[in-house]
């Protein structure tokens, strides 16, 4: 069944369980798949908009309330929607980095973090993580002392996540921030896997920005995202246009130029805004997520020579496997190689795991019931002792 | 022009919708429980009034 010439319609979330790692908290609420249905069309926001002709000054739809809402949900002063994280990571970085100026990242960051420090010509500094695979604060310290000793100048800014996309760890941020702000270097924090899913308290963690993803982790369509700062740094990222065209005069009101002026006009924004109320309760409910992905990685453990390689137990839905040991030994000889793992949990009703993976793999568990943390748990149990692995637990 | 064949045309597009939604909350198998049972049963019967609307309003 096509939805367009050549184009089929996607059935994924309504035919199977998807445990993929970037798709899970992303998936629409039945609002949000209304809020497409009305507003497709191209600029459909701007139907009422009045001066002064800004995204966050719209109030029908209730785009100003929204702007607002989303600052208090992420306990930050002023928010504004993006194209995803990564225009926030390029806002920041475009606001904050000059030529030359050292950046500081973390062993785990996003490649968007990289760009958005290449776009802005500074220079890449990585802390590393520890054996456990986190970031820690001393870390961070010894990254700092060293950069300054090395180049002679502070960093401009440092980035962290606070869940990371490798690992699916959950990282001492608020700690790191600590450290950071001894040497007034301003942090901003990746909630590209958090904002949407937990509770993320911005003043909490220390953070100066604070990045979400809507099609990652808000229940939005994608490109959309949250870029959150205080009060301190606002202006600055946020600065408003002073530019005049030397011909005509024109000026161009108080369109941002970090944000390029209006940033998510139509289906993204409203997306992410009728799927706001259930993510405000869906991140009070997230201890019930951990005891899904618990009950899987469990079930996972059970089968002989499995291992995790994220931090146990789990702190988020994302999680990163080992399986050399078992299923990877299974495909050495099995007829559809590395196939077979991926296939049987297609059969089962079962997808998100990248086709082919039996060594190491990462699921995301996000948004399952119990019940369907059941049927995953007991297919992957069921999957292992057709294939004569051993059972224990 | 016909409002009320608008409106029906979203009414039955959001009722479709919550049946996607229940769709998407029951995979893999689509076993309704009691409850989304009956739920499906009270959308689906909206439904038929909302394409009854379009029936009178288009056709007749």
């Amino acid at each position: 069944m096509n939805c367009g010439e050549g184009i089929d319609t996607r059935q994924v979330d309504e035919l199977f369980i998807n445990l993929d790692p970037i798709q899970a908290g992303g998936r629409l609420t039945t609002d949000a798949m209304k809020a497409v249905l009305a507003y497709g069309d191209g600029y459909s926001v701007c139907d009422n908009c009045v001066k002064p002709f800004r995204l966050d000054h719209i109030s029908k739809p209730p785009l100003a309330d929204f702007h607002r809402d989303l600052a208090d949900f992420l306990q930050m002063d002023v928010a504004r929607l993006v194209p995803g994280a990564r225009r926030g990571f390029q806002a920041v970085a475009g606001a904050l980095v000059s030529p030359g100026d050292p950046v500081l990242l973390t062993a785990y960051s996003h490649y968007t973090e990289f760009l958005s420090v290449e776009q802005s010509r500074g220079i890449p500094f990585e802390i590393p993580a520890d054996e456990s695979h986190i970031i820690t604060p001393d870390a961070a310290a010894a990254r700092i002392e060293e950069v300054i000793r090395t180049t002679g100048k502070t960093p401009s800014l440092m980035f962290v996540e606070q869940v990371d996309y490798q690992y699916g760890n959950l990282h001492p941020v608020a700690e790191i921030a600590k450290v950071a702000h001894q040497y007034d270097i301003p942090v901003l924090c990746n909630g590209a896997y958090t904002v949407g899913i937990m509770e993320v308290n911005g003043k909490e963690l220390g953070a100066d920005f604070l990045t979400g993803s809507g099609h990652k982790s808000m229940a939005a369509p994608a490109p959309s995202g949250v870029l959150a700062t205080t009060d301190e740094w606002a202006d600055k990222v946020f600065r408003t246009t002073g530019i005049k065209g030397d011909l005509t005069g024109r000026t161009f009101g108080i369109k941002e130029v970090e944000m390029m002026g209006c940033t998510l006009m139509g289906v993204t924004s409203v997306g992410m805004m009728a799927s706001f109320p259930h993510v405000k309760k869906r991140v009070k409910e997230f201890d019930r997520q951990l005891q899904h992905v618990n009950t899987i990685v469990d079930a996972l453990f059970s089968i002989d020579g499995t291992k995790i390689q994220s931090e146990y137990p789990r702190k988020h839905t994302l999680t990163r496997m080992n399986t050399i040991d078992s299923f990877d030994k299974v495909a050495k000889t099995h007829k559809k190689r590395g196939f077979f793992l991926t296939s049987a949990l297609r059969e089962r009703g079962i997808t998100g795991i990248l086709a082919g993976s039996t060594r190491v793999w990462k699921f995301n568990s996000y948004g399952v019931s119990k019940e369907q943390a059941d049927h995953v748990a007991r297919s992957f149990i069921e999957i292992a002792e057709a294939e004569g692995l051993t059972i224990t637990g | 022009m016909s409002k009320r064949s608008v409106d029906a045309v979203f009414q039955g597009l959001y009722l479709l919708t919550d049946i996607r939604g229940i769709l998407r909350d029951t995979v893999p198998d689509h076993r309704l429980s009691p409850g989304q049972k009956k739920e499906a049963e009270k959308i689906l019967g909206k439904l038929e009034k909302q394409v009854a609307i379009l029936k009178e309003e288009l056709l007749a």
